[in-house]
């Protein structure tokens, strides 16, 4: 089965490099998809082996998602793991993200960066504030997919031959995260949830969203539940 | 019971608005959402036209008693539906660039943009 690393990338350049070398030991390609960067990251891809493809102009991650998923399916991939080009995932769990597709036990693998120990205590050290507003956005997903992800706000995920065959994101901001989860209830997707590890620095959280953004992205989420 | 010539009028400018609405659903020109809205609207007005006195009920309900307030709530309500059908052609119109974007991102790249999915988003 070939499967290709498909990373969003906005002004990225002194990270992704680092995220396609990492990607490229566990898939067989791996397509940047620059999202009208200002920087070199597209350069800084291409450099670590990338395929990149170039937006003319910023058209959000949703956006910059859904056109590497089409360049994968142009390259012919059976399963596609997308992946953020900010360094917070880390690639040594795409194998384990993998897993449950390989066994077909599921079409869509969402990561879990929350996922706790016996005793309660999450493995990941994640600021409060952002737990709060993954819990806010998992409520939001719920209202408008009608399907409860643990993290439903995460880059992170794998899509299996009957997802990538089916998949048709039309969302371009962060609200597309939303948006695979109401694709996979609509249709009937097996999901499976797998905990990662996740690195937050001062870059990714100076980066990360930010509670306009994430109020933007409820008010999207539920004005695309009207269009539809 | 005398028909107005209003009567008359209202009601088939309402038919003809309502099958040229669904008929841009048909085609994929409208979304239901859009079909639905301009249904509720025309479909009010051939009942106004028909039953005038259903705005006897509305002012009870209301509390609008005269016709200044009844204008003035009139046009808060047409700005309302203009408001929400500019936001809905706005966003069509984002959807259109972001398809545009990634049409010229791929073939760039070497990587053609399948006919078959500009068709399903045509269907979609």
């Amino acid at each position: 089965m070939k499967i290709v690393a498909v990373i969003p990338a906005y002004n990225e350049a002194s990270r992704v490099g680092a995220v396609v070398h990492a990607a490229r030991q566990y898939v067989d390609r791996v397509v940047v998809v620059d999202d009208g960067s200002i920087d070199a990251t597209g350069v800084a891809a291409a450099a670590a082996g990338a395929l990149v493809v170039r937006h003319p102009e910023n058209a959000g991650a949703g956006a910059a998602t859904m056109t590497g998923i089409e360049a994968a399916r142009a390259l012919g991939a059976d399963i596609i793991v997308t992946i953020d080009a900010d360094e917070q995932h880390d690639p040594r769990d795409i194998p384990a993200l993998l897993q449950p597709v390989r066994e077909g036990r599921a079409d869509v693998v969402f990561a879990n960066r929350f996922w706790s120990t016996s005793l309660g205590r999450s493995r990941n050290r994640i600021p409060a504030i952002r737990r709060l507003f993954n819990t806010i956005g998992n409520v939001v997903t719920f209202l408008a997919a009608g399907l409860w992800v643990r993290d439903s706000q995460c880059g992170f995920k794998v899509f299996g031959p009957k997802a990538l065959s089916g998949v048709h994101l039309q969302t371009r901001g962060f609200e597309f995260c939303t948006e695979v989860i109401r694709e996979a209830r609509r249709h009937h997707w097996r999901i499976a949830e797998v905990p990662v590890k996740v690195v937050y620095s001062a870059y990714t959280l100076a980066k990360g969203q930010s509670f306009a953004i994430g109020v933007k992205t409820a008010l999207q989420i539920l004005l695309r539940s009207f269009l539809r | 019971m005398d028909i107005t010539s209003y009567q008359i009028v209202a009601p088939l400018v309402s038919v003809v608005s309502l099958v040229y609405a669904w008929n841009l659903w048909y085609r994929q020109k409208k979304t239901l959402w859009e079909a639905a809205l301009w249904t509720l609207f025309w479909a009010s007005i051939a009942l106004i036209a028909f039953y005038p006195d259903i705005l006897t009920y509305l002012t009870a309900a209301t509390g609008i008693k005269d016709q200044v307030n009844a204008i003035l709530v009139t046009c808060i309500g047409i700005l309302f539906f203009m408001v929400f059908y500019m936001i809905m052609r706005l966003e069509e119109m984002e959807q259109r660039q972001v398809r545009l974007i990634r049409a010229m991102a791929l073939r760039e790249a070497g990587l053609s943009h399948e006919d078959g999915e500009r068709g399903k988003e045509r269907v979609g």
